[in-house]
């Protein structure tokens, strides 16, 4: 996408300015979006998004810039105008480029960029909402969306690194909307991963529609939650997502060198109950939260974060590795060109183990059964998060009573993870949206279900 | 007008001249959003800068109406190969979309201009001065006690321009620029630790206040060291003047006629009905200068004027673009959304809830409880049963006197019922800090807080 001899130019450009580091991201991205409404297509949106983005480093220090041209000229007045306050006498020399074709561990057939599969997912979501409008006479709408981008990126740094890397994702999803008249309820289902159009084989539009369905009627007949301290168990796949946010942000050393986690300076020592072992594994086949290399040009990997409860490894990028001295684990990652790379999360996830669900629920006198959670969001330097539950049932005397609404769980991070007593066998994956300071990514959660044995539980009963 | 305006004028209207040429080629009609933009953002650590970041950005977004089917695509290029993809992806998505009669390309032509120095001020301020700003700003109140560091700040300088040009001849074109700082202090105390993020927002550089910016961020985040959990109970609630303009936000869908042609808006069918507290009204003022949320036009380049959506409690109109309006057979109410990569929807752009009947002595009385922040908003909310539930912290007041700080609370409702019960609206009206929105403080009754 931009010739070799012009990137030489710039990065030898930005090095004569007195640069320790200096890189170019080019990106070009292709995006296709189709919305559903009930029986008919709402809108078809298609995209071409193009630029450059070019990081200098000085120490510590971040210079960053982004451009839509592509011409030596502009991207040298870039680097000129980032540099100003810190220019110096030269202190590196480029390498020559030594490229590198990164190897596809995440094949693709039905891409974006040979045929945008318009009629198939239109026939695909309509057939999803068929089946969600089957689910139950109460359903009265539906909203389904399908996803697909194709991003190709190339890297080049002055350390001789140039490597080229494309990316297909593709994520399709069904909201059902329940209603008994008088009041509504709402039921969702997702699936996505980094491939083609070949995803709607392994997610069948009637498993989308019926799920969404489901969770919809399972809502409409929902009482008000409950609120107070008490047990809660958290459902397998998309449960995850609190260790995500709790933990996960946690551990990237975008926080730990700013010493803006709690866990900054726990390296080894026991921050969870020792049944908990976690994990975050950019290298799963075709997950969504995967990538063949990260955004720094590193081949990604598994990386173990916690074993037995002890802390084993931070997530770390080039200047988190910089400023930590841990060493880089291919976390380095941005939504687009207009992003300097920061660690973030790729597919991260709690180990399974050996409770049953059933052991867990039998286990509770009075509390939750979160089964499906929603989204959330935590504080960095306190650990303190709030997740609201998307599905949930209220357990007494070791029996799911009756599906609760409005419920809202909140604690600290290092906190419950010490409180995670249960470590369930049923182990799934699902796929999320992670905000943070590099932007929105792609990204995995997982886990099996977990009792957490307290935590403030938020609801309007 | 500056001959560099002018310039980026012709150079959008020749864009549009060539789009529009391969566009009504085809037998379509079509409107074109151009999005440019530049901004500077600032971070510091250490008492040294961390990061800085230049941008610039400019993407097409290109909406065609082929019939009565509609089709959408975007480029961030602007050469004549990647515009004519533009256009073809445009066409060949509208072959796509089912037939949508309502919407059409506005017939409007001529131009809505909004480019002055109190939306765009010039900027007589230096790069050192905005450096100087920010590392001062993170170097004192890092020095503050029971400060451990501010980790997470920023000063972001950016400018925006939006035009919006249409094959029946509309061209409206806004520019405006808008100034934030922002601080997130890490308080220590033991092993307790607290969090308070303070954000303000300006125009231009030059009316930053840093010391006063410091000053709240250092007061709000120890009082959040020092707060506890409040008693499981219900509780009178007053949110504060940033948190309840993000409540109502969150529930944004109610005012949409886009939601309510979807069948998703629960007051769909509820015009002309009380909706709420007759003590309440709620006015969209898109050309009220004094907040940061001025528009002249919205995103069809239909000129925006004040709408009422609410009278004494009663809905008097949801919000509309001309879709909407053309499929409920209503006037358009200038609240057409969409943005170069998304679809045609509505929002609103300046909500105003207008001061009630009540002394803020009345609002005061006796105990209440103060939210200050809510956490979980963009997930803890459903906007179509009503039901929210969230993290808060704040005050437990007596008689508007703050007597302890809350953390580590949940607060949960259901927003729909909740405007029917109403303990006070208050007298006056205060704008929130990104001043997009200015409210009364309205007082609800018992809602339900889970806390020790």
């Amino acid at each position: 996408m931009l010739s070799p001899a012009i990137a030489q130019t710039v990065i030898d450009h930005a090095l004569s300015l007195g640069a320790d580091f200096v890189e170019l991201y080019v990106e070009r991205q292709l995006r296709s979006t189709l919305n559903t409404l009930s029986a008919s297509v709402d809108s078809v949106q298609s995209g071409v998004e193009f630029g450059i983005g070019l990081r200098l480093v000085f120490g510590h220090k971040v210079l960053y810039g982004y451009t839509n041209k592509v011409g030596a000229d502009e991207l040298r007045r870039i680097a000129s105008e980032l540099a100003a306050k810190d220019r110096r006498d030269p202190v590196t020399q480029a390498s020559a480029f030594n490229f590198i074709t990164s190897a596809d561990q995440h094949p693709a057939e039905k891409r974006l960029s040979q045929d945008a599969q318009l009629d198939a997912k239109i026939a695909y979501l309509l057939a999803a909402s068929s089946a969600a409008f089957a689910g139950g006479s109460a359903i009265h709408q539906t909203k389904g969306a399908c996803l697909q981008r194709e991003q190709q990126i190339e890297i080049f740094n002055s350390e001789g690194l140039h490597v080229q890397d494309v990316r297909h994702y593709v994520r399709t999803s069904l909201t059902a909307i329940a209603s008994d008249g008088s009041d509504q309820a709402v039921g969702a289902d997702n699936f996505g991963g980094l491939l083609g159009w070949e995803v709607a084989d392994q997610h069948s539009a009637a498993t989308l529609g019926a799920q969404a369905a489901r969770q919809a009627l399972v809502n409409l007949s929902a009482r008000p939650c409950p609120s107070g301290t008490m047990p809660v168990v958290m459902g397998n796949g998309f449960g995850g997502v609190i260790f995500h946010e709790a933990c996960g942000h946690l551990l990237e050393t975008t926080s730990v060198a700013k010493q803006a986690s709690v866990f900054h300076d726990q390296m080894g020592q026991q921050i969870a109950h020792t049944k908990v072992s976690a994990v975050d594994d950019g290298t799963l086949k075709n997950a969504w939260g995967s990538l063949n290399i990260d955004d720094e040009g590193m081949p990604t990997q598994r990386t173990q974060l916690i074993q037995d409860g002890q802390l084993t490894s931070f997530l770390v990028d080039r200047l988190g590795s910089a400023k930590t001295g841990y060493a880089r684990t291919g976390s380095g990652r941005r939504e687009s060109y207009r992003y300097a790379p920061a660690s973030r999360m790729r597919n991260t996830f709690i180990e399974p183990g050996p409770d049953s669900v059933e052991a867990m629920i039998a286990s509770i006198d009075r509390g939750i059964y979160a089964s499906h959670m929603g989204g959330g969001s935590v504080q960095p330097g306190t650990g303190e998060f709030n997740f609201s539950v998307q599905e949930g049932y209220y357990v007494e005397n070791g029996k799911i009573l009756y599906p609760i609404k409005g419920a809202t769980l909140i604690s600290t991070g290092p906190k419950v993870l010490r409180e995670i007593s249960m470590v369930g066998d049923n182990f799934s994956l699902a796929c999320g949206m992670c905000g943070s300071v590099s932007g929105a990514i792609p990204t995995t959660v997982g886990q099996p279900a977990l009792k957490v044995d307290a935590i403030l539980v938020g609801g309007n009963a | 007008m500056t001959q560099h305006k002018q310039d980026a004028n012709n150079t959008a209207q020749k864009l549009a001249q060539v789009i529009f040429a391969r566009v009504q080629q085809a037998g379509a009609e079509a409107d074109l959003i151009i999005n440019e933009g530049s901004s500077l953002s600032l971070k510091a650590q250490g008492g040294q800068l961390d990061e800085q970041v230049v941008a610039s950005t400019f993407i097409v977004g290109l909406r065609v109406v082929l019939g009565e089917q509609v089709g959408a695509a975007s480029s961030e290029a602007t050469d004549p190969d990647a515009l004519n993809f533009m256009v073809d992806q445009a066409l060949a998505n509208a072959h796509h979309s089912a037939a949508r009669p309502s919407e059409r390309i506005s017939p409007l032509a001529g131009e809505l201009i909004a480019d002055s120095a109190d939306l765009n001020p010039a900027d007589d301020s230096t790069m050192d001065e905005k450096i100087g700003f920010i590392i001062d700003l993170e170097r004192q109140l890092s020095a503050r006690p029971q400060i451990r560091n501010v980790p997470y700040n920023a000063l972001v300088d950016a400018r925006q321009r939006q035009q919006i040009l249409t094959t029946s001849g509309r061209y409206a074109d806004q520019s405006s620029a808008q100034v934030v700082a922002y601080v997130y202090p890490l308080a220590e105390q033991g092993e307790r630790t607290a969090m308070a993020a303070s954000v303000a927002y300006a125009r231009s550089f030059r009316e930053l206040d840093g010391a006063r910016l410091s000053d709240r961020a250092y007061a709000d985040t120890l009082a959040l060291l020092g707060g506890h959990p409040l008693k499981s109970a219900r509780y009178d609630v007053i949110f504060s003047a940033n948190v309840q303009p993000q409540l109502f936000g969150a529930f944004s869908l109610m005012w949409s006629a886009k939601a309510a042609q979807d069948k998703v808006n629960p007051l769909r069918d509820k015009i002309g009905t009380l909706i709420m507290d007759k003590r309440l009204s709620l006015v969209d003022e898109p050309l009220n200068r004094t907040g940061l949320g001025y528009r002249l036009f919205d995103d069809e380049g239909s000129a925006t004027a004040a709408v009422t959506l609410v009278n004494r409690g009663e809905l008097i109109t949801l919000a509309h673009n001309s879709a909407t309006a053309a499929h409920f057979g209503v006037a358009n109410t200038g609240h057409a959304a969409r943005g170069a990569k998304s679809p045609l929807t509505v929002g609103l752009h300046q909500l105003q809830l207008q001061p009630g009947p009540d002394s803020q002595a009345t609002l005061h009385q006796g105990e209440y409880f103060e939210i200050t922040q809510l956490d979980g908003l963009h997930s803890g909310t459903n906007a179509i049963s009503g039901e929210f539930s969230c993290g808060a912290s704040g005050y437990l007041c007596y008689d508007g006197e703050r007597r302890s700080a809350v953390r580590g609370v949940t607060v949960a409702g259901n927003l729909y019922q909740m405007l029917h019960q109403i303990v006070a609206v208050g007298d006056q009206s205060h704008w929130n800090d990104s001043r997009h929105s200015c409210m009364a403080s309205v007082r609800f009754a018992d809602l339900a807080v889970a806390g020790s």
